[in-house]
């Protein structure tokens, strides 16, 4: 499973643009499941287990990344843009980027040599920044980039101990897991979407679950974890290597109580997600027609939404054991 | 030697303190283009190439980088560190950077959730901006106190000529100098040239000072890097990429080594541009005129964008320009024939 992250985490797919991540992920699936690509660029599986239990369960990942969207060129060959999904300033500005997948830029940024009283403390504002990819001229940037075209800020694949440093482990975390127990013989049936336009307000989970009209959602995630210096206990969130995060409310959802009792209850290293932020598919999914009962395992993430987000195998492991468990439990009727 | 390869090896490699990768590469690449070369106490490298004369003209590129040093290491994993050189404490959240402990440790700048935002952040207290190793409570058994952080990123090529890494400030200098050496290699010099790889200029212009009294040239001229432009810039306080050599004309710099430069670049069609500076210029050169009876002393300048990032960049052509430059001053006589 952590080769195939390994993999998913290095391609390069905005909100709008996932045709890199659908590509990798139908190449893994395609064997073991059934599949089909929906109008808005969806992925909707369905696995045959052992048995067909009577409720119908969908197990949900999103393929988007947060990234930039070309807007204009100036007239000495420099790309404006905007952001797609939420990325701060502080993480953009004198970073690498690459554009389409193949042109390599940078956000520059004025020297802080020349900065005057408190330029040099505060943020530039998003809308002066750009993107340098080298050329002298618009033309020049032009027969390279088109308006409209989208990228990614660059972050290499690094393994530490039992950490991942990387971009886009939001949410190829969960592609990662969904892949591997779609791979793999289950008990019972299940359907799994991965979906596209996440980060742009939970688009692509809205249409798809229309489609599978499940009775049960799990919806796999990458979580902010605050467990880091100078941040008080109670404000952290979640904590590296404590096991999955399960939630009971966000900023989207008022979860199903009965299926985040039974995710705690299930003797896998898991934890609450403790504080009332952030969102995710589960958002549209549990609104999906008359309602679907709907669950999230999120893995906590350092730095989310940056190009150098942290994770624990651990609690990816766990994130996996979880939603196995879940699976057979709902099939089972134990909620 | 080839420029950009070198470049990228000097960029990939750190020195800042007891880190001396890019030093001990720059000295195994110029001790072959010299007649002496050695590596001084004070972690800097000086090549002899002997002319007919004894008068030395010292050419001077920074060897260091910026960066940071372990200040206190928590029981989590995380560091705190202080500044070693000028950092734009606004690009640090979520910047990468390797920690040299025992061993090499990738580690990360801290960014603050946004459900823990206050307005834009405060961007003046480096004390706040903690360094996640990854390692938890393991960190303390590979790092210590006193231990240099260096920015992580391997240069890239853009489009054209243009590349993009860290420490290109000054490495784009150093690169010179060991291509200009290969290149007066078996050339007959009327004065004798020093190549002296500096340490200590982000902290403060200090291993100019003690390399200069060493070496007791009769003329010097640093090499270093300066503001390239960029939207955000405003056009005269820099260079253009691409458009040659930055010729510095500054108080504190000798007239005629500034003119001697300046007309052999346009004699010469060599791509050149003036840099005009009110004061000292914040390279190595302010150190060099002032050493021992005072040197007269000139700077040429790399036009180089996002100066102290690890997203430096800078057209490979303006290296060319100022290489080509030196050259042909140093077979002038430098400004001894002025």
């Amino acid at each position: 499973m952590l080769k195939t992250l390994e993999k998913l985490c290095l391609l390069n797919s905005p909100s709008g643009d996932e045709g890199a991540v659908r590509d990798f992920i139908i190449g893994e699936i395609k064997d073991f499941c059934q599949y089909r690509i929906d109008n808005l660029g969806n992925i909707i599986a369905f696995k045959k287990g052992k048995n067909t239990p009577n409720a119908k369960i969908l197990l949900d990942a999103h393929m988007d990344e947060v990234g930039l969207i070309i807007t204009s060129v100036t007239s000495e060959g420099f790309l404006k843009f905007a952001t797609v999904g939420g990325i701060d300033t502080a993480v953009m500005i004198s970073r690498r980027v690459i554009i389409n997948g193949n042109v390599t830029g940078v956000i520059g940024l004025k020297p802080v040599h020349l900065c005057h009283g408190d330029e040099g403390k505060k943020l530039p504002k998003a809308d002066s920044l750009y993107i340098d990819i080298g050329v002298k001229s618009k033309e020049e940037a032009l027969s390279l980039v088109s308006l409209g075209d989208t990228a990614v800020i660059c972050g290499d694949y690094v393994r530490s101990g039992d950490k991942i440093l990387s971009k886009a482990l939001d949410d190829r975390i969960g592609c990662a897991i969904l892949i591997s127990l779609l791979k793999e013989e289950s008990e019972y049936d299940f359907y799994a979407t991965f979906s596209v336009q996440e980060e742009v307000g939970l688009r692509g989970a809205k249409v798809a679950t229309f489609a599978v009209a499940p009775d049960f959602a799990i919806i796999l995630e990458g979580t902010t974890a605050a467990d880091i210096a100078d941040v008080a206990e109670e404000k952290q969130v979640c904590n590296l290597g404590n096991g999955a995060a399960v939630s009971f409310m966000d900023r989207s959802t008022l979860y199903d109580k009965g299926l985040y009792n039974l995710a705690l209850s299930s003797g896998i290293p898991c934890q609450s997600k403790r504080f009332v932020s952030g969102g995710n598919n589960a958002g549209a999914v549990h609104l999906s027609r008359e309602g679907v009962r709907t669950v999230a395992v999120s893995v906590p993430c350092r730095y989310i939404h940056s190009a150098s987000s942290v994770a624990d195998i651990k609690d990816i492991d766990s994130a996996y054991k979880l939603a196995k468990y879940l699976i057979l439990s709902i099939a089972e009727k134990k909620v | 030697m080839d420029i950009k390869n070198t470049l990228f090896d000097l960029s990939a490699a750190c020195s800042l303190g007891n880190i001396t990768e890019a030093r001990d590469l720059a000295f195994d690449i110029l001790k072959d283009f010299t007649d002496e070369c050695e590596k001084t106490d004070n972690l800097t490298v000086i090549g002899t190439i002997k002319g007919e004369s004894d008068y030395t003209l010292m050419l001077a590129a920074h060897i260091d980088e910026i960066g940071f040093t372990v200040t206190d290491i928590d029981d989590k994993g995380f560091l705190t560190v202080a500044k070693c050189g000028g950092i734009d404490l606004r690009t640090l959240p979520a910047k990468r950077v390797t920690v040299h402990g025992k061993e090499k440790v990738a580690g990360v700048f801290c960014s603050t959730p946004p459900h823990l935002a206050e307005g834009e952040g405060s961007f003046e207290d480096i004390g706040k901006f903690k360094i996640d190793t990854l390692l938890g409570e393991k960190a303390t058994d590979i790092i210590a106190v006193g231990d240099f952080v260096t920015f992580e990123g391997a240069p890239c090529l853009l489009q054209g000529s243009l590349v993009c890494g860290k420490s290109f400030d000054d490495r784009a200098g150093v690169v010179t100098l060991l291509k200009l050496a290969e290149e007066l290699k078996g050339e007959r010099l009327p004065i004798t040239v020093k190549i002296v790889l500096t340490d200590m200029e982000e902290l403060g212009v200090r291993g100019a000072v003690t390399s200069c009294f060493k070496v007791n040239p009769d003329e010097a001229i640093a090499i270093d890097v300066s503001f390239g432009n960029a939207p955000d810039v405003s056009p005269e306080e820099c260079g253009k990429l691409g458009e040659g050599a930055m010729i510095g004309f500054a108080p504190v710099l000798d007239k005629a080594i500034s003119k001697k430069l300046d007309k052999i670049a346009r004699e010469n069609s060599i791509l050149c541009q003036k840099e005009v500076m009110g004061g000292r210029t914040g390279t190595d050169a302010d150190a060099l005129s002032v050493s021992r009876e005072g040197v007269r002393t000139g700077v040429v300048s790399i036009p180089l964008r996002n100066m102290h990032t690890d997203t430096e960049i800078l057209d490979i052509t303006d290296i060319e320009s100022v290489c080509e430059l030196l050259k042909k001053y140093i077979l002038e006589g430098g400004v001894l024939n002025a």
